[in-house]
């Protein structure tokens, strides 16, 4: 089994920790708002941004892909679609890489043995960021393409998920021209 | 109507690997492996230029026209 396991960049540590800020400065603020009065407000609010960071902490892992796109997940907004290439299951495995390796998109984990790809997308204006679950079924000498984009903590992904499905396609159907 | 890749049997003739080719060529084992299968959309006019000279062949000898 290959895992190609996410090593955290300089913008990942400003990112955390902005979240650190976040956590501390709004319990704080609420708590000097109500005054001590509104403590059920406050443990919410708490419990609520906990939850949120504990979405954004667990998102990089593939063993937590049934948690995120399971139907009953009403924090997430899941879209997925299907494709079918002509091209063999373990040689379209490595060209989805590749052309990862070359997006916009942040490739995180792979699964060789179980044709599994998890990568995300940048935090941006619109969404917290998406993940990105690529699994590749064998059909004869055809590979389903399934993939998923699933929203962090969003339950509207404002277009978003159809976008990066197209740009992924766009730029696998690109590289085929070599 | 098809195009059939002859890479392999050039590789073959000129005792070259397909990895070997691919870091003389400039172009990723993974688009070398589907162009060998036929599988690419286009080749770059430039690329066929990099494998014939490589390979010391024409571009006939690794594309070939058939009839289905």
């Amino acid at each position: 089994m290959k895992y190609i396991k996410h090593t955290p960049t300089r913008k990942d540590i400003k990112i955390w920790v902005s979240l650190f800020l976040l956590i501390v400065i709004i319990p704080l603020f609420v708590a000097i708002y109500s005054e001590g009065k509104n403590q059920v407000f406050l443990i919410t609010s708490i419990i609520i941004i906990g939850f949120f960071i504990l979405n954004l902490i667990l998102r990089k892992s593939l063993s937590l892909k049934k948690y995120y796109t399971h139907p009953f997940n009403l924090l997430t907004s899941k879209v997925c679609y299907e494709k079918t290439y002509d091209i063999p299951k373990k040689l379209m495995f490595e060209k989805i890489i590749e052309v990862l390796n070359y997006s916009e998109f942040e490739l995180v984990e792979t699964n060789k043995d179980r044709f599994e790809i998890l990568a995300i997308t940048k935090i941006s204006l619109k969404s917290w960021g998406e993940n990105i679950y690529i699994d590749l079924d064998a059909n004869e000498n055809e590979t389903i393409m399934k993939f998923c984009s699933v929203t962090i903590f969003q339950i509207y992904d404002w277009g978003k998920s159809e976008k990066n499905y197209n740009d992924l396609c766009e730029q696998i159907e690109s590289s085929l021209t070599i | 109507m098809a195009i059939i890749v002859n890479l392999d049997v050039m590789l073959a003739k000129r005792k070259m690997m397909l990895k070997e080719l691919s870091e003389k060529v400039g172009v990723s084992t993974v688009n070398l492996s589907i162009l060998k299968q036929g599988k690419v959309k286009a080749v770059r006019f430039s690329t066929l230029d990099a494998i014939c000279s490589v390979l010391d062949c024409q571009p006939g000898d690794i594309l070939e026209h058939t009839k289905d």
